[in-house]
């Protein structure tokens, strides 16, 4: 049984497994699951093990049990483009209707979800053949809607009773904000940094090291020697360098926030610096980046087991990076180019990264990100980016 | 479900959704762990306490810590005391006895417990992957050796399993094969007010109202480091409450008093000062 539905949401791409599925089965057998509401929660619960696929799941339930449309590859994009024409739509009908080539009173006679549906289904055509004109009416007789059916509009019509169909529930996609998608929030920096520790002895000697005593123990012959040992801390020192300079910047600060707030709650020898756009001989302890410069050589005297990060969009002229005196900032004139200072900074830290806030699918688009890519690694700052980062910054 | 066996249905200070109920009973009855996920302040943990409360059932608290090894949670094999009555011999323990010196750890004494009891293991993602999935192994087959006297212990009655988890991060895939799953969302301003009627039988609406509707509109507030949950909000009307001076209709006017029990980290609190003072947030 269901053996159907199991299979979509493999293909959906969430993660279930066949123990989990015949969990599922012995569930069903035990007479535990007597509706279809039963089955979305037993479903759900034995068969997705985390909620960033709740959403997903929710989409494939709807669409296995109730024919609900299954978002495929174009699916968030004609979402949106369907809202954006309901709105349009709701602003004026005529000219929509017209540049559809459809009958506007056809289309009035519908409710708004039935509507972003009928205009989906539109777009998807539209997509799929460039043909216009005439392929637009309906070809499923009286629903203008066609193929799709049971539309998740439909259901929601009838919506009087007070517990929500499981279906209905599975419509309402709760879940959208766990998504894989999802921003990056503090927790998931929060996990992301956890693995970012390096244990060090310190402190008093309070800790009964018991292997060491019972074997000094035996060695004078019974004669009790407890052997002490300090305790394990935490002792990374963590340098980050924030980009806070410039428009380009400016989408990325709650996020680069974020991050700032949770390592500095969480690592004791932490220190930060300002800079724009790409690192000169100078960097700032000031956001203004004025009052408190620090030099990048006396970095050299620090232990070099220091984890360097680097938080920028890494988008500038190629000059600023590459020409002696590049900087775009007139006072600024080191006599070498930003590229000798990351290089440099990369030989003194040999654990350093660049995060990106920008998404890596756009990288090969600048050509600076590109040349700083091959100084010291860049990830981009998402869940996935940063875990790669920190695996990198642990690596021996 | 069938009729001998117990199922859950919410306690006296505990509002479940039937979603959760369903998934409780599923698990219980499948003899399954059950992982629970979400932000905290969502009743995790809570949970495990009204299930007990309900089902009459003993609770066992694992708090999992970092530097938790396996063995701490099923035995201690307390080695200096009995170096100690080795040595010294005044206590009435038989020294050459080694289980007198065994002391069980909370998932032994879930196991050796004379009736079913519910074992919560709490906050798991602290310890690392390796005690998460030894862990497991034991939960899976209900037994675990006791190496120093070549023992075995079986479970007298498979506890309940509740595991909670406040990371975003999975747990790992074998770990995740062996439990069932959910996610306890934030609550939405109606299943709160049901929360506050459990809490306060007796409330005023217009306070309730008011509270909730400004408690959600500060939990929108941007950069917010530690937003304020459930735990909070009970305590803040419980603060408002007791305040003779104040009236519910203040809220609406903008004024918030006790905002130290809503926001517990200063940046947080300066901000939400800074906001409400500015009449922002209404």
């Amino acid at each position: 049984m269901f053996i159907g539905f199991f299979y979509q949401l493999k293909e959906a791409g969430i993660p279930v497994s066949p123990t989990s599925f015949l969990t599922l089965h012995k569930a069903l057998s035990r007479g535990l699951i007597a509706s279809l509401d039963d089955f979305y929660t037993a479903s759900r619960a034995t068969l997705v093990k985390s909620e960033r696929y709740f959403d997903l799941f929710d989409q494939v339930f709807a669409h296995h049990f109730e024919g609900a449309e299954l978002p495929d590859f174009t699916g968030v994009e004609l979402d949106e483009l369907a809202r954006s024409m309901l709105e349009e739509w709701l602003k004026d009908p005529k000219t929509l209707a017209a540049a559809l080539g459809v009958d506007e009173s056809e289309i009035s006679k519908l409710t708004p979800e039935e509507l972003i549906e009928y205009f989906k289904e539109r777009l998807k055509e539209q997509t799929e053949r460039h043909e216009g004109g005439s392929k637009w009416i309906g070809t499923g007789g009286t629903s203008p809607v066609g193929h799709s059916g049971y539309h998740p509009g439909g259901m929601r019509v009838g919506g009087v009773s007070r517990n929500k169909s499981a279906v209905k529930v599975a419509m309402e996609r709760r879940y959208k904000d766990h998504s894989l998608s999802g921003p990056l929030s503090q927790a998931m920096i929060g996990e992301a940094l956890k693995r970012l520790r390096h244990m060090i002895p310190s402190g008093p000697k309070d800790r009964v090291n018991v292997d060491k005593t019972i074997y000094q123990t035996m060695k004078n012959a019974g004669e009790i020697e407890i052997v002490f040992d300090r305790l394990l801390k935490d002792r990374l020192k963590i340098i980050i360098a924030i980009d806070n300079g410039g428009w380009s910047m400016e989408p990325y600060v709650h996020l680069v926030q974020t991050l700032f707030d949770y390592a500095r709650a969480q690592f004791k020898d932490i220190k930060t610096y300002f800079f724009h756009n790409t690192i000169y001989e100078t960097i700032w302890h000031d956001t203004s980046r004025f009052k408190r410069p620090q030099k990048i050589d006396e970095f050299a005297r620090l232990d070099s087991e220091t984890r360097l990060i680097i938080i920028g969009d890494a988008s500038m002229a190629p000059y600023e990076l590459m020409a002696t005196n590049g900087s775009i900032h007139i006072e600024e004139r080191s006599g070498k180019p930003s590229i000798e200072c990351l290089k440099f900074l990369v030989k003194n830290f040999r654990h350093s990264v660049w995060l990106n806030p920008i998404p890596s699918n756009m990288w090969g688009y600048t050509q600076t990100i590109f040349a700083i890519g091959h100084i010291l690694p860049m990830f981009e700052l998402s869940i996935d980016g940063l875990e790669k980062a920190v695996a990198h910054l642990m690596a021996k | 479900m069938t009729n001998d066996k117990k199922s859950f249905s919410g306690a006296k200070h505990y509002v479940l959704d039937d979603e959760l109920a369903k998934i409780v009973n599923i698990s219980m009855e499948l003899e399954m762990p059950l992982l629970l996920k979400g932000e905290p302040g969502t009743g995790k943990t809570m949970l495990a306490h009204a299930i007990a409360e309900t089902l009459g059932m003993p609770l066992i608290v694992l708090n999992v810590k970092s530097s938790m090894k396996l063995i701490d949670a099923l035995y201690q094999y307390d080695t200096l005391t009995r170096l100690n009555d080795s040595r010294f011999g005044d206590s009435k323990r038989d020294v050459s006895n080694i289980e007198e010196y065994i002391k069980m750890g909370k998932i032994g004494q879930a196991f050796t417990a004379d009736k079913r009891t519910i074992l919560l293991i709490d906050e798991i993602d602290k310890a690392d992957t390796d005690f998460q999935d030894d862990m497991l192994d034991v939960l899976d087959q209900m037994e675990f050796d006791i190496i120093e006297i070549d023992k075995t212990i079986t479970a007298k009655h498979r506890p309940v399993i509740i595991i909670t988890s406040n990371a975003k991060k999975d747990l790992s895939d074998p770990f995740l094969g062996r439990c069932n799953f959910h996610h306890i969302a934030f609550p939405d301003p109606k299943m709160m007010r049901k929360i506050i009627k459990v809490h306060y039988s007796d409330i005023d609406s217009d306070l309730m109202e008011n509270a909730v509707n400004v408690f959600y509109r500060l939990r929108e507030l941007e950069s917010i480091e530690k937003r304020p949950a459930t735990r909070e909000l009970v305590n803040w009307i419980r603060a408002l409450k007791s305040d003779p001076d104040f009236k519910p209709r203040d809220l609406v006017k903008g004024d918030i008093p006790y905002l130290g029990i809503l926001f517990k980290k200063s940046p947080d609190y300066a901000r939400a000062i800074n906001t409400v003072s500015r009449r922002r947030i209404i």
